[in-house]
């Protein structure tokens, strides 16, 4: 029997993919609805452009009264993400309202990638080197968008592109040995 | 506002005629003839529920999944409105507008 949370969860699907935000895509997992998975892209012209972040939505059966938990699976250097990947983000916290939708959320965490709020700091070495010194701070960030690269098809998932593509497609420098 | 409508009256044309209508110097026409235009809307910001996504005037989605009976629409002070139904879950864990986040106060509920 289907939920008004679950239905809401369609919804949210139905004009995630009929009107997509630009860099940000998601999709329930195929055995529930109330577990997604997103792609964000990192924002043009920040330190995170060109990366291909994944992140995991749980909802539960309250949403949209309650937000779901988000979480980044690909590997984040930002001051206010935690090291599990998690989020420290208001409207995911005390400022949720219930007329957001999976679309708001991502589309809210892309913005958040260069516009960290370094008062409420979850990575305080992030946080400390966005402050005091950005090149060290933009040199640990193109380390994991090149990490994200890498990661892109480690996982199983739809929204990976096919493999063929994705290596023709690479014509940034994307030699996964280069860091170390 | 997705329904408006505009209609316009037809005046009697002798009422206007009999007043001052042949052309002047200053005034190079005549009047013959006007229409009053009145334009009407919906008095609400939205016509679907923020919270469910669904058309006011249709029942919410929690509605729709247990058949209720009757799904009525709730107006704040700010002028926003939502199911009934949608609102008063919301309401329990905090008290503002989604919308506008301002204290939210009934105004009216109802079709």
């Amino acid at each position: 029997m289907t939920t008004p949370s679950r239905r809401r969860l369609m919804r949210d699907f139905k004009k995630l993919q009929e009107d997509p935000p630009a860099g940000v895509s998601g999709a329930p997992t195929q055995d529930n609805i109330l577990t997604w998975e997103a792609i964000i892209f990192g924002p043009q012209e920040t330190p995170f452009e060109d990366g291909t972040f994944k992140l995991s939505l749980e909802f539960t059966e309250e949403y949209p009264n309650k937000p779901p938990t988000v979480k980044f699976i690909s590997r984040m250097f930002h001051p206010n993400v935690y090291a599990d990947g998690s989020i420290c983000l208001d409207i995911l916290q005390n400022r949720w309202s219930p007329t957001y939708d999976v679309a708001a959320i991502l589309t809210s965490i892309q913005s958040l990638l260069d516009e960290p709020n370094p008062n409420s700091p979850a990575n305080s070495l992030a946080a400390q080197l966005y402050q005091e010194n950005r090149r060290e701070y933009e040199k640990r960030v193109y380390q994991i968008v090149e990490q994200s690269w890498m990661n892109f098809g480690e996982n199983e998932g739809d929204m990976e592109p096919k493999e063929g593509e994705e290596q023709g497609a690479g014509d940034e420098p994307a030699a996964p040995s280069g860091s170390n | 506002m997705t329904e408006s409508r505009t209609e316009s009256m037809p005046m009697d044309e002798g009422e206007v005629v009999k007043t001052n209508n042949q052309p002047t110097e200053n005034r190079p026409f005549a009047l013959k003839r006007w229409n009053a235009l009145a334009v009407w809307a919906w008095d609400v910001d939205c016509d679907t529920c923020a919270i469910c996504r669904v058309h006011l005037m249709e029942e919410c989605l929690r509605c729709q999944s247990e058949s209720s009976t009757e799904c009525v629409v709730v107006w704040g002070d700010c002028n926003h409105s939502f199911h009934n139904c949608c609102m008063s879950q919301w309401i329990r864990q905090n008290n503002r507008c989604p919308l506008c986040q301002k204290n939210w106060v009934v105004q009216r509920i109802g079709k």
